[in-house]
């Protein structure tokens, strides 16, 4: 079932080869994934769809280096992640990887600056002038420049969506995970998100990497994979 | 750079965290602060009371440390031991050597010689004292006293043929028993008292050797005293000073009593129930009406009327009936002599209540105590003190008692100043040792009595135990009319000078260093050690606080509950501590595994938990801190009454006034922070271990 690259994209970002994640579950096993092959290239719009228990969390987990393959191997940007200790795969994640939530997950105790700040304070690369550029670019791009001394509990839905947006952008990642992103928005604001997404991905060419069963992010999408039972059914 | 400011978040988002959670914050700030307060508190109390009773002992009696045979069979135990028994020391035979050794030491500035032991006092019994009170009598020649004490005599003489006739039931030695009734016979017949004379010296006599000893003597009292070098004592040992008579001339045999002692043991009765009473009013806030123990005391002060009056001639009887009269005590009409008045007198002024009480008790000591022999002994007085040597024979010695003396600051203690004082000759003599003297005649006598060849110790113990006897008695001839023919005297069996290199070298049990400076003493002590061993002295020494027995250990002994306290609090804390970050952990596994995904290590999540212990440890702990230290100022100014005799010793004085230590105030919160924050790391961990997929979970 190994499928071809579109041949626009010329890079592979996420290769997953033959990979199969077991569970255990009191005294049975749960096999989520069964024997999973797939890439994604750069700069793809890719959404992972299917039903509840088809073992699309477990592949998200995957990619996002927050679990390891049963058997298999995922590679992320050239990088084997399989053998990799616990540091290296959080070292990873902050480096190469964005994550968008669907409930959002921001430190409620932090403002919208701190939460947008805290993974380049992780990384511990940038002085904080360099820090306050890029933020103040990001708050631009999602609009929240009058917001950035408020506590995160303090806005609506969408635009904690959007800080969480520009959190995930502020490392430039090569891959921004985004799990069911509009989940928990109304349509209006949702499409504004994805609009969002979908322009930071034009801009930087940033592969973008959904599980989502909302059809309005299928239509934006330039590809669909559809899980069930632990495999890939249809492209 | 990157630390700083991560470390900054990390303070950030704990603080924020803190007050979002504040209830549980308040209840584990209360919880770890009271910690602090107790830590604080008892700790400087305890270095108060420790630096206290540190002044109490080394200054009093026991130097800064003890040296002692390493052969002994008890640990020293200057202020007694567990048991109250006197511990059993092998002596050092020849301290001279031990005290050379120990001035090489730089740090040693004195090394006093001592010996600690007890004997009993030889005290007569009531018809000696009888005896001396009719005595008395019969010298002024008053008529009425006279009779008083004769009738007393007799009553006694009653009793004592009572008394032999219940001993004629059980007694198996007949023939002892016989003489006895006959000498009581005698004495007991009409004309024997009713023509006692003020000459009849042999009269007299004849009461005194045989029919006083028929009755036995009063309850031995034991007398701990502490055998020294008393120039070397009296020039290290500066809290004690004289507060009656003399101090113990260098170079003389005698005694100097204790204070405490002689208000605890050698107290006339009646002035010690007053004692007692005035005590536990006004240090206890007792009340005679309702407690059991003031209201024996004052039942029994009502029936010490007589020996007041024993203690009187005619003149000071006239003069107390009068005084007690115009205070309002009025005999009764049928009241005749003198002394039946003042019977009557003193049973009105004796029976107390708590509405009299204290007026009563000032009264006695203005009025009646300067007329009584208020204490049994008293400076100028002689004294034999019999002991028990190690061998197992009696020893007897004669001693001058010199002053009183009592500690500084330390009146009020019955702890301190336990041990009259004594100088090493008798002390020696008491435990046992032969010097020429004694041995030249303890010779003389086994050849004047022809024994050759005898188990020593029962040669001894005969020979001693008879000096003894004789000895006792000497002492009630202190009056001069008592010189008659017939008159027993005795050779004292040590001159009472001696030579004052006799006392520099020889046996002591146990001798006392002082050092230059105090901070050294466990370096000083160790060096001591190393000096002994190589000078193959099989020596022990112990600091001030070993050597003085329980008292010295009550500071460790308190020092050890009170960490135990404090231990329980902070596993109560660290339990709590621990089980609200874990539960803490299940309210917040989504924005741990947040952070964790979007890329904060396991350490970050770990230093994160930590630091909000550690803000709420040292949140409480400084609030408990500044508790302690308002609470301290407060005693500081105001002062701890020791409300009993073992707190004052502890206070060495009547009041602590407890210091506020820098050092205990800075390092409690340092230390109750550091210790919460550590214990928490169990619960840190586990809120480390949260995954990162955590973050993708959807609440259902």
């Amino acid at each position: 079932m190994t499928l071809a690259a579109p041949e626009k994209f010329e890079t592979i970002a996420v290769k997953i080869d033959n990979v199969t994640k077991i569970y255990p579950l009191g005294k049975t096993e749960v096999h989520a994934l069964k024997g999973v092959t797939l890439n994604f290239l750069e700069g793809e719009f890719a959404t992972i769809a299917g039903p509840s228990g088809c073992g699309k969390s477990t592949l998200l987990n995957l990619i996002g280096c927050m679990d390891t393959p049963t058997s298999g191997e995922v590679t992320l940007d050239g990088q084997p992640i399989s053998k990799l200790s616990d540091r290296d795969m959080t070292n990873l994640r902050l480096s190469k990887l964005g994550f968008i939530f669907q409930s959002f997950n921001l430190i409620p105790v932090l403002t919208v600056y701190q939460n947008i700040e805290f993974p380049l304070l992780l990384q511990g690369k940038f002085t904080a002038k360099e820090r306050g550029l890029k933020i103040q670019a990001l708050l631009d791009e999602v609009d929240l420049v009058k917001q950035a001394k408020q506590k995160s509990n303090e806005l609506s839905g969408g635009q904690r969506q959007r800080v969480a947006i520009a959190r995930a952008l502020v490392t430039n990642p090569r891959i921004v995970l985004a799990d069911e992103p509009t989940a928990n928005l109304d349509s209006a604001t949702g499409e504004r998100i994805i609009d969002l997404m979908k322009q930071t991905n034009k801009k930087h060419k940033t592969t973008f990497i959904f599980s989502t069963h909302d059809p309005m992010v299928m239509k934006h999408a330039n590809r669909i994979v559809r899980l069930k039972d632990g495999l890939v059914v249809q492209e | 750079m990157k630390g700083m400011e991560t470390a900054a978040l990390v303070f950030q988002i704990a603080f924020r965290n803190l007050w979002l959670y504040r209830f549980r914050t308040i209840v584990i700030a209360f919880i770890l602060g009271s910690g602090a307060f107790l830590a604080i508190v008892g700790l400087s109390l305890l270095t108060d009371v420790e630096s206290s009773m540190r002044s109490s002992i080394t200054e009093s009696i026991a130097g800064h440390l003890q040296v002692y045979s390493a052969k002994a069979k008890d640990e020293l135990a200057l202020f007694g031991n567990a048991f109250m028994g006197r511990a059993e020391l092998d002596s050092i035979s020849d301290y001279s050597a031990v005290q050379k050794l120990v001035l090489q030491n730089s740090n040693v500035d004195a090394f006093i010689p001592m010996g600690l032991d007890m004997a009993m006092l030889g005290r007569g019994n009531e018809m000696d004292d009888s005896i001396d009170a009719l005595r008395s009598a019969l010298k002024l020649g008053d008529a009425e006293l006279i009779k008083d004490r004769k009738d007393q005599i007799g009553f006694l003489l009653q009793q004592l043929q009572l008394e032999l006739a219940e001993q004629e039931k059980i007694v198996t030695n007949k023939s002892e028993l016989e003489t006895k009734k006959k000498n009581l016979e005698l004495a007991l017949a009409p004309e024997f008292l009713a023509q006692l004379k003020a000459d009849d010296e042999k009269k007299i006599q004849f009461l005194e050797t045989q029919i006083a000893p028929i009755s036995g003597e009063k309850l031995p009292i034991y007398l701990f005293y502490l055998g020294t070098d008393i120039g070397a004592h009296r020039k290290n040992f500066t809290k004690i000073h004289i507060e009656e008579g003399e101090a113990l001339p260098e170079g003389r045999r005698g005694i100097v009593l204790s204070k405490t002692v002689r208000e605890t043991q050698l107290k006339r009765r009646v002035a010690k129930l007053f004692d007692l009473i005035h005590k536990s009013k006004t240090k206890a806030n007792g009340a005679i009406k309702g407690d059991p123990e003031n209201s024996r005391n004052a039942a029994d002060l009502v029936r010490q009327g007589g020996q007041i009056i024993s203690d009187l001639d005619r003149n000071e009887s006239v003069k107390l009936s009068q005084a007690l009269n115009d205070s309002g005590f009025k005999a009764a009409e049928a009241d005749r002599d003198i002394i039946s008045k003042l019977k009557t007198q003193l049973k009105l002024f004796l029976t107390v209540d708590d509405t009299n009480f204290s007026d009563r008790y000032t009264w006695f000591y203005e009025n009646i105590a300067p007329l009584i022999r208020l204490y049994e002994l008293s400076p100028g007085e002689k004294i034999t003190l019999r002991s028990y040597t190690r061998s197992g024979y009696v020893k007897s010695v004669s001693l001058k008692i010199y002053g009183v003396y009592s500690v500084a600051g330390m009146e009020d203690s019955e702890l301190a100043g336990a041990a009259n004082i004594m100088d090493l000759v008798s002390f020696r003599e008491l435990l046992g040792q032969m010097n020429d003297a004694s041995r030249k005649e303890l010779d003389g006598m086994r050849e004047q009595s022809g024994i050759k060849e005898v188990n020593a110790s029962d040669a001894e113990s005969a020979l001693f135990g008879a000096t003894a006897t004789i000895e006792a008695q000497s002492l009630s001839q202190n009056s001069p009319t008592a010189v008659a023919p017939e008159v027993i005297s005795v050779k004292p069996v040590l001159s009472d000078v001696f030579e004052l290199p006799e006392v520099q070298k020889g046996l002591i049990l146990n001798g006392a260093l002082k050092l230059k400076d105090f901070s050294k003493l466990k370096q000083t002590k160790k060096e001591l050690e190393v000096l002994f061993k190589a000078n193959n002295l099989d020596l022990k020494i112990v600091d001030w606080q070993e050597a003085s027995g329980i008292v010295g250990q009550f500071v460790n002994i308190v020092r050890g509950v009170l960490i135990f306290a404090l231990f329980v609090i902070f596993v109560v804390a660290l339990v709590i501590i621990n089980n609200s970050i874990i539960i803490g952990t299940l309210n917040r596994t989504r924005e741990i595994g947040t952070m964790r995904a979007i890329g904060a290590q396991k350490r970050l999540v770990l230093n994160l938990f930590l630091a909000e212990t550690a803000v709420t440890g040292l949140l409480g702990a400084v609030v408990g801190a500044l508790f302690a230290f308002g609470f301290l100022s407060v005693l500081n100014r105001l002062g701890i009454p020791a409300g009993n005799d073992i707190l004052a010793f502890l206070f060495s004085g009547p009041r602590l006034f407890p210091k506020i230590h820098l050092s205990v105030l800075i390092m409690a919160p340092i230390v109750v922070t550091l210790i919460a924050t550590v214990t928490s790391f169990y619960a840190a961990r586990h809120a480390a271990q949260i995954n990162p997929a955590e973050a993708m979970q959807e609440k259902e």
